[in-house]
């Protein structure tokens, strides 16, 4: 299954691209997908930990199971005011 | 959402935000206050002078986001309409990036309102500011929205059937 995959700010400059469609296994969780886009890609793991995940909009936690056709954002500290 | 809730304004904007026909917008006759906020860009970052902003979204989910903080001060306080508008692209020293307004009979609940409003904003939204200077840019530091720690299980539900 496919799911669409966002990045934002300083995510979206490190990893190349605003946007991509990645086939991951069924019930993947984020964890793994963020593995997955991060693994050719190190200064991307470096953020990990400074960086929380949406699933479908909402923040969603890192075990969350994915499903096919949903959009996950890959949000850094946010700092709009 | 409810009726009253129905003229609230909340949005996303490239355009100079219309500050004062926000404020007047969210007046009614009931009204005794309004309490606003008018975040604007500063010519300085630490210790640094500034040129110019940049603002990106997460524009689906910011709006979602920012209806939710709009919902929550309607459940919180005795206020009557509210507006948050947030503006997106390059803004210049002294222009507007956020305009919030919030009316009510009292002006304890619209003040309240408005500050917890902009503070909800500054630590859920997803937006982010790039701080251009004379000799570079960097993405301005933020706050890490509280996200879930685990995964609902559909078996912590109590059965239905």
């Amino acid at each position: 299954m496919v799911v669409k995959v966002l990045y934002f700010g300083r995510l979206k400059e490190i990893a190349g691209s605003s946007e991509e469609s990645v086939e991951v296994r069924e019930g993947e969780r984020i964890e793994e997908l963020f593995a997955r886009c991060s693994s050719s890609r190190p200064e991307l793991r470096k953020f990990r930990s400074s960086l929380v995940a949406a699933r479908n909009r909402e923040f969603a936690a890192w075990d969350t199971a994915l499903s096919g056709g949903d959009e996950v954002g890959f949000l850094p500290p946010v700092s709009g005011g | 959402m409810t009726a009253a809730h129905s003229q609230d304004r909340i949005e996303l904007t490239r355009e100079v935000i219309p500050h004062a026909a926000i404020a007047r917008e969210v007046r009614a006759n009931e009204d005794g206050a309004v309490a606003t906020f008018d975040g604007c860009v500063r010519n300085h970052s630490h210790g640094r002078s500034t040129l110019y902003l940049e603002y990106e979204a997460y524009e689906s989910m910011a709006l979602a986001k920012m209806r939710e903080i709009a919902e929550h001060l309607h459940g919180s306080f005795a206020i009557n309409r509210v507006a948050i508008v947030h503006r997106l692209g390059r803004l210049e020293i002294g222009e507007t990036s956020v305009f919030i307004a919030v009316s009510a009979a009292h002006r304890a609940a619209a003040f309240d309102a408005c500050r917890n409003a902009i503070d909800t904003l500054k630590k859920t939204v997803p937006i982010w500011k790039k701080e251009f200077f004379a000799d570079g840019a960097v993405w301005a530091d933020g706050e890490l929205p509280p996200a879930p720690a685990a995964a609902e299980t559909p078996a912590a539900k109590p059965a239905s059937n």
